[in-house]
């Protein structure tokens, strides 16, 4: 275990360099695209260009690049990340606010997915070609060419709007039941810790559209790959000695099969994981989910650089921290697979 | 304490007495306002506030003064710049010379911490107006406030406020928003050497004697205000709750009032109201907002619009009632079509002006601007403002290919469009402006002289600069009046810009919330609302 640990912390500071880049790309790229954050938040009835310049010095941007790049990092270096204009509060503030409410949701829809997605998957596997096969390939089909914002806002009209079984999608809590006092950021757990079971339930409930919509986009890569995984493994030898040896069907797929098909799924998993957190910012902006990545798009729209820079990097560094996780689950998976 | 068993089987017994109504009358007793931006700030005098932020602190600050409200044309309660009661002041005495405002505060007003309201107080809070880095000092000195010697506290309870020359817009620029009064002891507490003015301080936390409260406040996400029962600024709002709270998500909105799970929304799509309005659930209040217009402007001083008949040219070719029909469905009042030529009516402005399609007449002037065989252009416009600016263009560049005018169609993102507007560097845009203080001097100074971003079509009339200074001084009626007719009839003459219409406001609520105003801020004055 102390090996693995070092090994991991190897990993960590490896990716320290790329993560300088990223900072630094950013940086730079933000500086480039057109549009002046002070002149658009400078937006008053008399806005003259004495108030520009105060916005502007405000924020630092009337020095020159390098210098404010140097800064910069320097914030970076003590935890800073600068200030957004737009929420006018710190960006390191704000992202400790909204990422609870994007992991949540993510980690929420992923859970859902692999429920769905593995058992398809297997399915589909077991008898490739049939009318089973078919329609699990039609079901991931849909769930990969409706947009999220397509079917979130259709998932609204059916079960709010028509049915009225859903709560108001909006938020991660009914706006008039009583939050639980946070501990974590995560609903579920604060208010589990709080035994306050009625608030669980009220963020249960508001979570389950916006996850279902999640779920059905990345239901495709999981089952699709789980699929074809199967497919390998169950024309292996080990399989047909397995069952010659006369096991259960269902200890030969579920357990032999199964493990030794979950690699590929598990480095899938990682990559959809990440890009669920970065790029659902549609579904975020459908249920007015607080999150990190409307959160960056409005920023973005706004020419607000600070927190632009601030949710890259963030990204960059739960990108490199999924993959770490992913490594690990590939030993858990697979002993002969180890991090070296 | 020690607990006996009994007392705790009585505590529980009666929870649910206690509770049960409570609770069923706080949601009636509750405004829930959907809206699509977020409240960034506290202080709306921070640079950078969102419109949001500004209606938030209309209710949780008082100002020395306040608009009155009126009927609308359309039946609707709309702000009446044209009468001004107290809300700190209980009576404002001004002398002859119209130089010299004396303010008696309310002797029982107090902020939400209980600290009277003195004196002391508003010379601070107005000292910071004009002095700190804010929006507000730019504002108010359209009004003639521009140091803090203007402010004189003559006793505990009256403040003297003496403005070089008459301005017209000397009191009703204290009703603005920005002028906020502070608890000065509290902000003080919080002020630095860098921050002499609390600034940092406010952006979070407020300091104010307002009818509301700030109970949470979210950035980004909600703001929840709660009633201030001892106000004195005015009668006891209805609602003893209110929650501000941002979905981006337009038809989302639409689906929580329908369903009668929010309260109010002033920030619909345009598209999506006639069928709202149509299907009945729901109570629409749309107000064409008097004090704004939507324009097509042309950059005066950059060839080829420097030249004043190309310019005509481009009005004559417009179809002005298409281009109202596709782009804002005719919801709002129109701003051309016009009978009068020569000088207009009355004063009053924005109103209709003399513009009507002449294709001949187009064609006419194109060809005595220089410009037989046509010339190429690029229309620009922001693409926050797409669904109506985008129908807008496209009939544009029909009807200018038909006189020969080639355009090209250039969609920028605001921040961007921002940047090129203030640089001057559009030859040909549209966009929609709004004054908070409806006068038509204050109009023409704003947005038709000087060097600023808003005068989108960098006019430099020497007249029309002359004449607005000398309006804005003019104590007369009549010579005021006749002041407009001449600055409306050099801007129909001139045309740096067309006037198109003025957009309504489209307020959507349930049908048992009632009394909402157009306010000057286009935000929402929760006082004024109640439920029946």
């Amino acid at each position: 275990m102390p090996a693995l640990l070092r090994r991991a912390g190897w990993r960590l500071f490896g990716s320290l360099p790329a993560l300088f880049g990223v900072v630094v790309f950013t940086f730079l790229l933000m500086r480039v695209l057109p549009g002046d954050p002070a002149i658009f938040f400078a937006s008053g009835p008399n806005a003259g260009e004495a108030e520009i310049q105060a916005i502007r010095e405000q924020m630092g941007l009337d020095r020159p690049i390098p210098e404010q790049l140097v800064r910069y990092l320097g914030d970076i270096g003590r935890g800073r990340l600068g200030r957004s204009m737009g929420t006018g509060q710190p960006v390191v503030t704000d992202l400790v606010n909204r990422l609870p409410a994007s992991l949540e949701l993510t980690l929420t829809a992923l859970l859902l997915a692999l429920s769905c997605a593995l058992p398809l998957g297997i399915v589909a596997a077991l008898a490739p070609n049939s009318a089973v096969d078919h329609g699990v390939r039609l079901l991931c089909t849909l769930g990969v060419c409706v947009p999220t914002f397509v079917s979130g806002l259709l998932l609204i009209y059916a079960f709010y709007y028509l049915l009225g079984l859903a709560p108001d999608p909006t938020g991660r809590i009914d706006i008039f039941a009583s939050q639980p006092p946070r501990v974590t950021g995560f609903l579920l757990i604060d208010s589990a810790l709080a035994g306050d079971w009625e608030a669980w339930r009220a963020a249960a409930t508001q979570l389950v559209l916006p996850a279902t919509t999640m779920a059905l986009f990345v239901l495709a890569p999981l089952a699709r790959m789980t699929r074809a995984a199967m497919l390998a493994v169950l024309t292996s030898d080990f399989i047909r000695t397995g069952d010659a040896l006369g096991l259960s069907r269902r200890r030969v797929v579920l357990v032999y099969a199964l493990r030794n098909a979950l690699l590929p799924v598990i480095t899938i998993m990682g990559i959809v994981f990440s890009t669920m957190l970065g790029a659902n910012v549609l579904v975020e902006k459908v249920f007015s989910w607080p999150g990190v990545a409307s959160y960056a798009l409005d920023a973005l729209l706004a020419s607000d650089y600070a927190p632009v820079q601030g949710f890259v990097l963030l990204m960059a560094a739960i990108f490199v921290l999924v993959n770490l996780v992913v490594d690990l689950l590939y030993g858990l998976a697979d002993p002969r697979v180890s991090m070296e | 304490m020690p607990l006996s068993r009994r007392a705790i089987l009585a505590g529980t017994a009666a929870m649910p007495l206690a509770t049960g109504p409570a609770m069923a009358q706080s949601r009636a007793e509750t405004l829930r306002q959907v809206t699509g931006n977020s409240v960034n700030t506290l202080d709306p005098t921070m640079p950078g506030s969102t419109r949001e932020a500004f209606g938030i602190s209309v209710n949780v600050y008082d100002r020395l003064v306040g608009f009155g409200r009126k009927q609308g044309s359309n039946g609707g309660w709309v702000f009446d710049p044209d009468t001004i009661h107290g809300e700190l002041a209980e009576k404002v005495e001004t002398s002859p010379d119209g130089r010299t405002f004396t303010f008696h505060l309310k002797r029982d007003a107090k902020f939400h911490d209980g600290t009277p309201v003195t004196a002391e107080d508003v010379k601070w809070s107005l000292d910071r107006h004009v002095s700190a880095k804010s929006l507000a000092a730019v504002q108010i000195q359209t009004g003639g406030w521009t140091k803090p010697e203007q402010f004189q506290i003559l006793d505990p309870h009256t403040v003297r406020a003496t403005v070089e020359k008459p301005d017209r817009l000397a009191l009703p620029n204290l009703c603005t928003l920005y002028c906020i009064i502070i608890n000065s002891k509290l902000a003080k507490q919080h002020a630095t050497a860098e921050d002499p003015w609390a600034q940092e301080w406010l952006k979070t936390n407020t300091a104010g004697s307002g009818a509301y409260s700030v109970e949470t406040f979210k950035p980004g996400e909600q703001v929840i205000l709660r009633r201030n029962d001892a106000w004195k600024g005015g009668p006891l709002p209805f609602f003893r709750r209110v929650i501000c709270q941002t979905i981006p998500e337009a038809a989302t909105r639409a689906s929580l009032i329908e369903r009668g799970d929010a309260d109010l929304s002033i920030d619909l799509m345009a598209s999506d109201i006639p069928t709202l309005a149509q299907r009945g659930r729901v109570k629409l209040v749309s107000t064409p907002q008097f004090n704004a217009f939507t324009m097509i402007a042309f950059n005066t001083q950059m060839a080829p619009f420097n030249n004043v008949k190309l310019r005509q040219a481009v009005a004559a070719a417009l179809p002005y009632q298409d281009i109202f029909k596709a782009a804002l469905f005719e919801r709002g009042a129109p701003l051309f079509g016009a009978g009068w030529q020569g000088s207009p009516p009355n004063g009053k402005f924005p109103q209709p002006l003399p513009l009507t399609q002449n294709l001949d007449r187009a064609r006419a002037l194109l060809a005595e601007a220089g410009y037989p065989n046509g010339l190429d252009t690029t229309f620009s416009f922001n693409v926050g403002s797409a669904a109506t600016s985008e129908p807008l263009a496209a009939l544009l560049k029909e009807a200018l290919g038909r006189i020969g005018v080639r355009v090209e169609i250039q969609k920028l993102p605001d921040a961007q469009i921002s940047t090129l507007v203030t640089e001057k560097k559009l030859p040909f845009l549209t966009e929609t402006s709004i004054a908070w203080l409806p006068s038509t001097d204050y109009f023409f100074r704003n947005f038709f002289t000087g060097n600023q971003r808003w005068n989108y079509s960098s006019w430099n009339n020497a007249e029309v600069n002359a004449v607005a200074e000398k309006a804005r001084y003019e104590q007369d009626p009549a010579e005021y009046d006749r002041l407009s007719r001449r600055l409306i009839a050099i801007l129909a003459e001139d045309v740096p810009i067309i006037m198109l219409w003025q957009p309504n406001q489209d307020a959507v609520m349930p049908p048992n919330v009632e009394g909402y105003t157009y306010q000057y801020h286009r935000q929402v004055d929760y006082r004024d609302l109640k439920r029946s």
